[in-house]
């Protein structure tokens, strides 16, 4: 990155601060006449010449006519411009080699008046950054403000685990003559992880994870399935829902809920160091492909809602279960080897 | 012109999309070369008759592939060819306008890309342009403000595609009105330059007079109803027989042809490049008037004999020739207007040179045989000038001639059939045989061209103005004798009197042969009441819209700052122009006023956002899920009292202006205006508070 590039970022992170969402004002939209606002003063400059030497009134009144139209029309698209209100949405769990949905909501408030046109959206991408890494491509998305269904999804391919150096969010219109571009780079808060990729693989807890020596025997081997089930309960409060009998529900037997039974449901701890990598793999390549079976495995765990602590070396997470564990296991293998 | 696209130009929007942007283009481009249809070749307008129907073919989805490139380049490979072979002999001018019309309609047919849109809207933008180099009528003028209207229309329907017609209509429509102002006070107040260089006309374009005229070969003559000029007269307009628009004076005669003399040409330029303009002797009184003329793509200009530039203006534009022309320095692409004084009796008093007497009495050798016996006979009998000119008139009065726009064809001896066979023909024949005869009896005689006539329109409170049109046309006889100087006979008027008292239609009505070219031009249906009230109307219409549009020029413009400033002083000017662009910024602002009270949010929520935007200057942002009220104790509890007290104010204060109902309590609720002064002081205060605090950190 050159040193205007970061000035110009510099620049930026103070002018349109990071936030959750925007009303697009004076402070964010940059205008300036497009390509072919160039071309039209041009021919408003020769049209000038020709009702000069012809001493022709008619075309220098057309030839003003045209510079007011485009004096006029750098107000009109702001106004068109400033109607834009977004704001970030939820984004969906995303793994490596996935692509990153990243919706936003284009002036999701029915109040608001809309703005018309066509909207380009795009990630604002550094050109060198996109020469370099070719993987990291991502593609607009063009909508058309008078006909479009919310929210407006960007899409960015993740090549890599850990947190997403999400650029800026480039808005773009030439509305209402193309005369003008209108732009905007919208930084969104950046707390976006990708986990790393689930790889299938067998589940394996180790009883205990504070024991140094390395007690492989004790693992138990479990394989899919194997949770049998036992009997069915009221649901209570809390219970996983998928753990809700839905036919019975059905039948009209109100709310019940399968219990398993299962000679695990004692704490296990999953643990990077017993999971085994496939063979044929550099360092870094086998550190990767654990870290998938790691994930794969505490996916699965967290659907079976079961007890389980992450062992990862330097980081530990307590046993436990439920969706924020989950969250937090999957977000200490993203960013596993970042500090 | 043609090249291969790049997949990443192609439009990603959809096709029904783009195509109706492209359609009306296509309409557009069809409907602006039509109305270039005079200049525009006819092959060339096929091909845009073909890129108009791929385009609606297109758009129907009848067929859905556009022709390939190839097939394009050698369409333009051939057109190219075409071209050069059309426009051989042909200006460049025309051939300038049918390049681009050509390159439009090659465009439209392979149109896939913006650029592509782009390019065609900016050089049909250019075709309008120079169809004002063609049309300049009022009717014009509308119709090219349609078409660029609906150019703009095509732009708003590319960049909105899914809007509905009507509301991308009234968007340009919007856009329009705000500009039109602002393009007026443009045109009133910028400079209008002189034409920076030469520009390429056309002798196609030529209309009006010709610069010879040859009696006998003309079986018809051909009229039209156009406009020739105007003349705008100060003080009281001269009787109808006195309306003789001199412009053209022929000297030299073969036999058949009366043109302009070589010699007189070449001694004009000799003049020209020693800057030796003549100036005619003035005496007697004259008359102040100024003439708008219709571009001729001629130089030639009409006035009264014997004519002066009256301004210093038209002084410079204007070259004097010796024999009393006016002649413009520039050819008239346009509307010109020029202001002149004539002294009708100044006529006689002019020097007689030998060079006048030299190509004044040149006559053929051979030829006319009967014409020159019976001179010679006449001669003999009258030997004083006078006494020989009234004889020769006297032959048309006493003979049977007939004045006729329909003449029969006089190929050999062409005098001699006219004044002893036929004896009917007009004005050139009566004036060219009388200009012969007298040349023969050794009186010096000229044939001068121009217009005779004018129909006066005189309003309340308007100066009186001639409307010469081109039917007007007139040719008559300039002798000079010695007693006399030079005179002016019209033998015309001798035998069809009513074509100089009441103009040739009056002169025609037996012969129907009025305008019998154009049988349904509003001039022909004069004796209807009502259709001429209509003509004279539009004919109104036309005359205030050449002068103070058309003929709005620098004079003008300095007459405007001289009526808004007074004095035109360069302080005063420079002032003006500062006032000029305050305004159009004052426009500006006017037109975004909307906008922003729109977006304005009232007093009451934006005191309290200032309160907050104190408060996260300092440090403290509170949460979007946070209620007023809690985020006040929040602030209680982290600053001092200072602090807090009058945020807490400010935050009742808000709460009751918002959300208390102001029907039920009308009572407790206090006065907005006031409660927006006591959120004010808190605020000042919470201002003050706040930088104390950072200035002394806890």
């Amino acid at each position: 990155m050159s040193i205007i590039q970061k000035q110009l970022n510099k620049w930026l992170d103070k002018r349109i601060p990071t936030a959750n969402q925007y009303q697009l004002n004076h402070k964010s939209i940059f205008i300036f006449p497009s390509k072919f606002g160039a071309l039209f003063i041009g021919l408003c400059g020769l049209l000038f010449l020709l009702g000069t030497n012809y001493q022709n009134n008619l075309m220098l009144l057309l030839c003003y006519f045209l510079v007011s139209i485009f004096l006029v029309s750098l107000l009109a698209s702001y106004i068109n411009f400033a109607k834009i209100h977004l704001q970030m949405g939820k984004t969906s769990e995303v793994f490596v080699g996935d692509n990153l949905h990243f919706p936003m909501w284009l002036n999701a408030d029915q109040k608001t008046l809309q703005p018309n046109g066509l909207i380009n959206f795009k990630f604002k991408s550094e050109k060198i950054k996109i020469n370099i890494d070719k993987s990291l491509s991502s593609n607009g998305n063009q909508i058309d403000g008078n006909n479009f269904t919310n929210p407006v999804t960007l899409n960015l391919l993740c090549p890599k685990r850990g947190k997403v150096n999400l650029s800026r969010v480039s808005v773009e219109c030439f509305y209402p003559l193309g005369l003008y571009r209108c732009w905007t780079h919208l930084s969104f808060p950046n707390n976006i992880i990708v986990f790393p990729k689930p790889i299938p693989c067998d589940i394996t807890l180790a009883e205990k994870s504070l024991n140094e020596s390395g007690e492989s025997g004790k693992t138990c081997q479990q394989s899919l399935g194997q949770d049998d089930f036992s009997h069915l309960k009221s649901y209570q409060l809390g219970e996983p829902l998928n753990h809700v009998a839905w036919k019975q529900l059905a039948k009209g037997r109100g709310m019940v809920s399968k219990q398993f039974a299962s000679e695990d449901s004692q704490i296990g701890w999953l643990s990077l160091k017993h999971t085994a990598a496939s063979v044929g793999l550099s360092q870094a390549e086998m550190l990767e492909s654990k870290l998938g079976k790691l994930c794969y495995q505490v996916a699965e765990l967290s659907r079976k809602n079961r007890v389980f602590g992450l062992d990862l070396g330097k980081t530990k997470i307590a046993p436990s279960s439920g969706m924020e564990h989950r969250q937090s296991c999957l977000t200490a293998l993203a960013t596993y080897g970042d500090d | 012109m043609i090249k291969a696209l790049r997949p990443t130009e192609q439009l990603t929007t959809k096709h029904s999309v783009k195509s109706i942007t492209l359609l009306i283009l296509a309409i557009e481009l069809v409907l602006v070369s039509l109305s270039l249809y005079e200049s525009v070749f006819t092959w060339v307008m096929l091909i845009i008759g073909c890129s108009g129907v791929i385009r609606v073919i297109i758009y129907s989805q009848y067929y859905k592939h556009l022709p390939t490139i190839r097939t394009l380049n050698l369409l333009a490979v051939l057109s190219i060819l075409g071209l050069i072979y059309s426009s051989f002999n042909e200006s460049l001018l025309l051939i300038m306008v049918n390049l681009l019309v050509l390159a439009c309609a090659l465009k439209l047919m392979q149109a896939r890309s913006q650029r592509d849109v782009y390019q065609l809207v900016s050089s049909l933008f250019f075709v309008i342009g120079c169809g004002f180099i063609f049309n300049q009528s009022i009717g014009f003028y509308i119709f090219y403000t349609l078409m660029s209207l609906i150019l703009l229309i095509s732009l708003a329907c590319f960049q909105a595609p899914s809007l509905p017609i009507q509301r991308q209509c009234k968007t340009v429509l919007k856009l329009s009105l705000q500009a039109l102002p602002i393009s007026i006070l443009l045109f009133l107040v910028l400079p209008h330059l002189p034409p920076l260089w030469q520009v390429p006309t056309s002798k196609s374009f030529e209309t009006g007079l010709a610069d010879n005229i040859t009696p006998g070969d003309i079986a018809q003559l051909s009229q039209s109803s156009d406009l020739a000029f105007r003349a705008t007269f100060q003080g009281p307009v001269p009787n109808p027989k006195d309306r003789y628009w001199r412009a053209i004076v022929m000297e030299d005669f073969d036999g058949k042809t009366w043109r302009t003399a070589p010699l007189r040409k070449k001694i004009q330029e000799q003049l020209k490049r020693q800057n030796k303009e003549f100036s005619p002797a003035v005496t007697g009184s004259y008359t102040e008037y100024d003439i708008m003329v219709e571009p001729t793509h001629q130089n030639w200009l009409f006035a009264l004999d014997i004519a002066t530039p009256n301004n210093s203006k038209s002084a410079n534009e204007i070259w004097q020739s010796s024999n009393y022309q006016l002649i413009s320095n520039q050819t008239l692409l346009s509307k010109y207007e020029y202001s002149v004084r004539s002294y009708p009796q100044a006529l006689a008093h002019q020097r007689f040179t030998q060079i006048d007497q030299r190509l004044n009495l040149d006559v053929p050798e051979s030829g006319n045989k009967k014409t020159q016996s019976w001179v010679a006979f006449q001669r003999k009998l009258k030997p004083s000038d006078d006494e020989f000119i009234q004889a020769v008139l006297r032959y048309f009065t006493q003979q049977p001639f007939v004045y006729t726009l329909r003449p029969k064809l006089m190929l050999s001896d062409p005098i001699d059939t006219f004044l002893f066979e036929n004896q009917a023909g007009f004005c050139s024949h009566y004036a060219s045989a009388f200009a012969y005869m007298l040349r023969l009896g050794n009186v010096p005689a000229r044939v001068v061209t121009g217009y005779q006539g004018g129909e006066l329109v005189k309003e309340n409170n308007q100066a009186p103005y001639l409307s010469i049109y081109q039917y007007d046309a007139h040719a008559w006889v300039e002798a000079w004798t010695e007693q006399r100087g030079w005179q002016r006979f019209d033998p015309t008027a001798l035998v069809a009197p009513d074509r100089i008292e009441f103009g040739l239609q009056q002169a025609m009505q037996d012969e129907g042969s009025f305008l019998a070219d154009s049988p349904f031009s509003l001039a022909r249906m004069s004796n209807v009441a009502w259709l001429n009230n209509f003509r004279l109307f539009l004919a109104d219409l036309d005359y205030d819209w050449s002068r103070f549009v058309l003929g709005f020029d620098d004079t003008k413009q300095k007459d405007l700052f001289k009526l808004i400033l007074g004095k035109v002083t360069p302080d005063r000017l420079s002032l003006l122009g500062l006032g000029i662009i305050s305004l159009v910024a004052l426009l500006l602002c006017l037109f975004f006023l909307p906008h922003w009270l729109k977006n304005r949010m009232d007093t009451t929520q934006r005191l309290y956002f200032k309160a907050l935007d104190v408060f996260e200057s300092a440090g403290t942002i509170r949460p979007n899920w946070q209620a007023p009220l809690s985020f006040s104790e929040d602030i209680q509890q982290q600053y001092p009292a200072t602090i807090s007290n009058p945020f807490t104010q400010i935050t009742q204060l808000y709460l009751r202006i918002q959300y208390q109902d102001t029907n039920k309590h009308k009572h407790s609720v206090l006065n907005t205006k006031r409660t927006h002064k006591l959120m004010r002081n808190h605020l000042q205060k919470l201002k003050k508070e706040i930088i104390k605090n950072n200035k002394s950190p806890l």
